[in-house]
């Protein structure tokens, strides 16, 4: 359990930090909120020699809404994403997503740039993100990109972030939380905390008239990464939204999972979890959307 | 730059610490050793189980998993830093203290400083808050019950003096007694609460030096050769040890098979063997130089299954002793009465076969040894983290070749043991012999992936049985065959094939019982004891059976487990002798609390749509101590000291009785206090330790309150009948017509009429008159216990427990998970000395056995290695699985106990698990036949129902 020994860099400036990741190469890993990583350093998973810690990076902090939607900054711990009133007035979803993780140890120091750079499967947050259209973005020492959320992970521990790259911020548009729109994230886990998912769905849904307009259901720990449900999630379009709409969409959306057979649950299992926690899912979000409120 | 110190200052309670600390220093190991603040607790380093709970910067962190560097600047709040405006136990502790939510203390810092968070936002908190704010704080002892009812009740304690008033009223009436059956505070709870109980891995000496222990990479092979020469060379190290450089002794907990090695002489037996240890400066060094030890394998054929390595031709674990062919450890072949013609006589005969799984005993704190030479080095001290300091004393002097008198035993605070610290570790042998060799204090401890390994866990036991029932419940014969896997050493393993058969027969009336159990080897880590020993499984696997056979008869569970309960005063079918015994006493109360009648009546509990209800029971017994001594010996098993204080004011209590965590260190104090007739408050207890206290056997088997408690008060006898004698000559009366009661002593039976004299007058002028007054008593099962038949001593008592558990839970039809969201529980305890203590074993029980229910299970991997060796994936109840748990002793009285008491510990266990298997059968329509019973065997039962329930 004794951590293996490293050299420690704290960057003032995020451009700093991208520089020194940029010139201490592979054996350097970045430092956020430290759930994850401390984990892989006592079990001494990667070779880390230099840990590059974002700790001082107040901009990566920050929570704000402006034109282009909702910015919250990597370094935002899970604790912070519960508590800020500022997500619970536009996507609660989210802040109901970070509440399932783990327990309030784990979420005052993990953060959601941590969440999404760990890669994990069975992560909480990308699934309701992705549902909810947002995108990342990532600086590095040669400029920065916006991309989508659903790009950057492409399987597990395995993200697009180059090495001199740093995540910093997640950015959700203002047509996520717009009127008409209902989100709602819906976990399974084996113990009331501490417990990762052994599945998880992500409903976002946009009804007008009392019709499903636009909807969004993306799984979590079902596939190597959070996977759209797309076929499901156009089965909802066009129709009004009832239970019995939900289930029969929970059972398309477990056709398109490939879960596989873990200590957590079997892949068949997973699948029936899926159809269950989809629909209880949509249930949630078109409720919500209906009633015009997010939380 | 990797020895760079990065200079940090951080202010720890109001105080600035500044410190020079390496990257790699976590936040955790920063306050332990550079602050010397012991009260943030190690219990599982990965940020699982809230032991190390601080606030930092006002929020609840795990230490564990922050860097010391890391928060240079901040603020940190510890456990020593929480404290009253008047510098006393801050009114959350005190509630902690009073409500009985503290027992073995290891993870009280953490869930205290949790909950202090939550009050000071929250400071009327309900159950869901604070489920919620404690979720990342795993406890093992307490079932959560006490910390909930605590964090809810801290502010009746604001500017209120702590005290040793308990708050539970007793449930049965004593009006005989003034101590024993009230309730009392934990003798050792306000320095738990205050983080200052120092438990082993707390010692922190001069000069000390770490061992690791280096363990072989695969399940079964020969050790071809051993290069340590690169670890030898290695800065720091001081000493390596592998098979070659130790004794050539075997160890281990059966006599009859000492099977173990300090290290592996030349083959290894499971993923895990103990190969080579180091000893280096610190911890660090020690764990580098593990990896720079060369071992060659010849890799063998391994088996993993207990039924596999029966087989013909299956690889030997053992091949060097014939008598362990077929890999065959234990062999159990029981036949009591007609079986044939008792299943010839049935109305109904059932079989069914039963899986119980490997579980782990997890304790917070993991196990941990310290030793240093002492004198002119012909003496060591051994401080280890056990619940049997004696058989440890005994190993250590058998296996090292030590008299005994040369070995100083101690036993620290122990933070729960549940079985899995009732055996010699090898961080004890190899400590000493690292500190022999060193001269340096020399302190080893498991991670707790080590301790996965290392565990000495849960058998998992494949059951067969077999159920003849008559028309009116009647049981007419059972029949059980049970393979358990042992794994590849026998540690307690003798002992648990026979208590998987001999516990049966206690419950209920057996006309004829046949019991074949094969206790086998296999290339795993080896199994040992486990609270409720051998018996949880069997009893799960009886009670289901039970109540299959009672539903195809058309009979209602309580009355079939009523028309076959054991009476009073009888002698049991495989010879074990019953003297008190109330079970249908907690059968009826279990079935009027719990509404069962009601509950159980079709559609009066809720099934489906969606959300099933069902209500189910189990019963359970246990041994109130075993009959007989692990190894052959003609001791007492007992044995205690009191000396009164030379003004008479306090008694110190000698014994050394491991307190776990279940309580003895309050139990035996109130036990002489009563008998004597002082006060609680005026006993103290002597530390645990062998050059003070006489042999005492240890915590295991549910003994010491029946066993520790009549040594207690026969030593607090020999101070009465001392004092007597003088106290009758100044009173001018009959010794024998004394009373001793509230610090008094009478000169007769009415109070009110006769002389008295002050207590500590009386023992003062003794001291005065005859120098140190001091009292000795002991205690011995009675002989002859058990039949005559092999393994006839195993099972054997003094005196037998029982109860029943009701349980109440709600099924999700589309998930299959359960929750347990109510327990009913009567036990049959005694004469119950603690109502606090007794709650508090009867709700730690309830949702560990809950845990091993639902939800625990040691996983294997092809190779033979832990799949989940760690609290995030071997999973345990949290705050928010435990359910609401009523608790209740019913009148009794045990000739044998003292003032009447029996053991309630392990027989909590019992009766859980078949009554939540029974709950959710009862739900659902599923009986599910392997443990444990997780969401997905659930639904996958629902499934194949022929009448799916509505969903």
């Amino acid at each position: 359990m004794e951590i293996a020994d490293f050299t420690y860099h704290r960057p003032a400036s995020l451009a700093q930090a991208c520089e020194m990741l940029s010139q201490l190469g592979d054996g350097a890993h970045v430092l956020a909120g430290g759930t994850e990583a401390l984990v892989d350093l006592k079990q001494h998973t990667f070779d880390t020699r230099h840990l590059v810690s974002l700790r001082d990076l107040e901009e990566l902090r920050a929570i704000a809404v402006d034109e282009r939607g909702l910015h919250v900054g990597s370094m935002v711990t899970h604790g912070g994403l519960v508590r800020s009133e500022t997500i619970r007035k536009t996507y609660s979803a989210l802040s109901e997503a970070a509440a399932t993780l783990a327990a309030v140890q784990v979420r005052n120091r993990g953060t959601i740039g941590g969440n999404f750079c760990s890669a994990v499967p069975s992560a909480d947050l990308p699934p309701i993100c992705i549902a909810g259209s947002a995108s990342v973005r990532l600086v590095g020492a040669n400029g920065e990109r916006t991309i989508p959320a659903d790009d950057f992970l492409v399987g597990p521990r395995r993200t697009l972030r180059e090495r001199d790259e740093v995540l910093a911020e997640i950015v959700i548009p203002p047509t996520t939380w717009a009127p008409g729109t209902g989100a709602s994230y819906h976990k399974f886990g084996l113990r009331s905390a501490s417990a990762l998912a052994v599945a998880g769905a992500a409903a976002w849904v946009r009804l007008e008239k009392g019709e499903v307009r636009e909807c969004r259901i993306v799984l979590g720990a079902v596939h190597p990464t959070p996977l759209p449900a797309t076929v499901a999630s156009a089965k909802m379009i066009g129709k009004a939204p009832s239970a019995d709409l939900s289930r029969a969409v929970g059972k398309w959306a477990a056709e398109e999972c490939s879960p596989i057979d873990d200590l957590r649950g079997s892949a068949d299992y997973r699948r029936e979890l899926v159809k269950v926690l989809a629909a209880r899912a949509l249930d949630d979000a078109c409720g919500r959307a209906a009633e015009g409120r997010h939380e | 730059m990797s020895d760079l110190l990065h200079l940090v200052t951080i202010q720890v309670n109001g105080r600035p610490y500044s410190r020079g600390v390496k990257a790699n220093s976590t936040l955790q190991n920063f306050l332990r050793i550079d602050c010397g603040l012991t009260g943030t607790k190690k219990g599982c380093e990965l940020g699982v189980c809230g032991a190390c709970t601080v606030l930092l910067d006002g929020e609840a962190v795990n230490s564990c998993m922050v860097l010391a560097v890391e928060v240079d600047g901040s603020e940190v709040l510890t456990i020593e830093g929480l404290r009253a405006p008047d510098g006393g136990l801050h009114p959350l502790q005190k509630a902690f203290v009073k409500h009985g939510a503290i027992q073995c203390g290891y993870c009280t810092p953490g869930v205290i400083v949790a909950a202090y968070k939550l009050i000071g936002e929250n400071p009327d908190p309900t159950r869901e808050e604070i489920q919620e704010a404690l979720g990342g704080n795993l406890c093992r002892c307490t079932g959560y019950t006490k910390i909930i009812e605590a964090v809810q009740h801290w502010r009746d304690y604001e500017d209120v003096p702590l005290d040793t008033a308990g708050i539970n009223p007793p449930d049965q009436d004593r009006p005989d007694l003034t101590i024993v059956g009230k309730d009392r505070t934990r003798y050792d709870a306000p320095s738990k609460a205050a983080g200052r109980a120092v438990y082993t891995a707390d010692i922190l000496l001069p000069g000390m030096v770490f061992g690791k222990i280096l363990v072989s990479p695969i399940a079964h092979g020969i050790i071809k050769s051993i290069d340590i020469s690169k670890a030898e060379a290695l800065p720091g190290v001081l000493c390596v040890l592998t098979g070659e450089t130790v004794t050539d002794t075997k160890f281990g907990v059966s006599p009859a098979r000492y099977d173990e090695h300090v290290l592996a002489k030349d083959r290894v037996r499971y993923v895990g063997d103990e190969v080579a240890a180091v000893c280096a400066e610190d911890e660090e060094t020690a764990e580098r130089a593990l990896g720079l030890i060369d071992v060659e394998y010849e890799a063998l054929p391994a088996v993993f299954d207990p039924l596999e390595a029966y087989e013909e031709g299956a690889p030997l674990i053992h091949p060097e002793e014939e008598r362990f062919a077929r890999n065959v450890n234990t062999r159990v072949d029981w036949n009591f009465g007609e079986v044939d013609a008792g299943f010839a006589s049935a109305a109904l005969v059932k079989e069914m076969t039963f899986q119980g799984q490997r579980t782990y005993q997890a304790p917070i704190e993991p196990h941990c040894s310290l030793a240093r030479v002492e004198h002119h080095g012909e003496k060591v001290t051994l401080w280890s983290s056990t619940q049997v300091p004696h058989y440890l004393h005994h190993m250590l002097s058998r296996t090292l070749d030590i008299p005994q008198g040369r070995i100083r035993v101690v036993k620290p605070a122990v933070g729960g043991g549940f079985g899995g610290k009732a055996e010699t570790t090898k961080l004890d042998l190899l400590s000493i012999l690292f500190a022999q060799k060193i001269g340096r204090p020399v302190q080893m401890k498991y991670s707790r992936r080590e301790m996965f390994y290392h565990h000495r866990g849960r058998h998992a036991q494949h059951m067969w049985m077999k159920l003849g029932m008559a028309k009116d419940g009647k049981i007419t014969a059972v029949q059980s065959r049970i393979f358990l896997d042992g794994g590849a050493y026998t540690s307690f393993g003798v002992v648990t094939a026979y208590y998987a058969g001999s516990m049966l027969p206690t419950l209920y009336h057996f006309p004829a019982y046949k019991y074949e159990g094969f206790r086998m080897y296999t290339n795993l880590p080896a199994c040992g004891a486990f609270r409720g020993h051998g018996v949880p499984q069997p009893r799960f696997a009886f009670e289901s059976l039970l109540d299959e056979c009672a539903e195809e008869l058309g009979l209602d569970p309580v009355d079939v487990r009523m028309v076959n309960a054991m009476d009073p005063n009888t002698r049991t079918i495989n010879d074990l002798d019953i003297l008190s015994c109330e079970f249908k006493a907690t059968l009826e109360q279990a079935r009027e609390k719990s509404g069962w009648d009601e509950k159980r009546k079709p559609g009066a509990l809720p099934k489906g749509p969606r959300i099933a209800r069902g209500i189910g029971v189990g019963s359970g017994g246990f041994v109130s101590g075993a009959g007989y001594p692990i190894y052959r010996s003609d001791f007492p098993h007992s044995n205690a000291v009191i000396r009164v204080h030379e003004d008479g004011t306090a008694v110190t209590l000698f014994i050394a009785a491991a307190d776990i965590g279940q309580g003895c260190d309050t139990i035996l104090p109130q036990i002489a206090a009563e008998e004597l007739g002082i006060g609680y408050e005026d006993v103290w207890m002597a530390p645990c330790d062998s050059t003070l206290s006489p042999i005492d056997l240890g915590a295991y088997s549910s003994r010491v309150t029946l066993m520790g408690g009549n040594a207690v008060r026969s030593a607090a006898a020999d101070i009465k009948a001392r004092l007597a004698v003088f106290v009758g000559r100044q009173l001018g009366c009959d010794p024998h017509s004394l009373t001793f009661r509230g610090r008094k002593i009478f000169a007769g039976p009415d109070e009110n009429t006769v002389a008295s004299m002050d207590w500590t007058e009386a023992a003062s002028k003794w001291f005065g008159a005859n120098g140190p007054l001091v009292g000795t008593g002991c205690y011995q099962p009675p002989p002859g216990l058990g039949g005559k038949y092999k393994g006839g001593p195993i099972g054997t008592s003094p005196a037998y427990s029982f109860g029943t558990t009701v349980a109440e839970v709600e099924v999700d039809l589309e998930t299959g998970k359960v929750k347990v969201v109510d327990v009913v529980d009567f036990h049959d305890s005694g004469t119950v000395i603690n109502p606090t203590a007794f709650h508090g074993q009867v709700e730690g029980a309830v949702v560990m056995s809950m845990g091993e229910t639902l939800m625990e299970k040691v996983i294997h991997q092809p190779d033979g290695s832990i799949r989940n060796p760690n609290l995030h994936e071997y999973l345990i109840p949290t705050i928010g699985d435990a359910p609401k748990i009523f608790s209740a002793a019913v009148e009794s009285y045990e000739p044998r106990g003292p003032f009447g008491a029996k053991e309630i510990g392990e027989g909590a266990t019992l009766p859980v698990l078949g009554a939540i298997a029974n709950a959710i059968k009862d739900a659902t329509g599923v009986r599910v036949t392997e443990l444990p019973i997780t969401p997905e065997k659930v639904l996958a039962g629902i499934k194949k129902l022929k009448t799916p329930p509505v969903v």
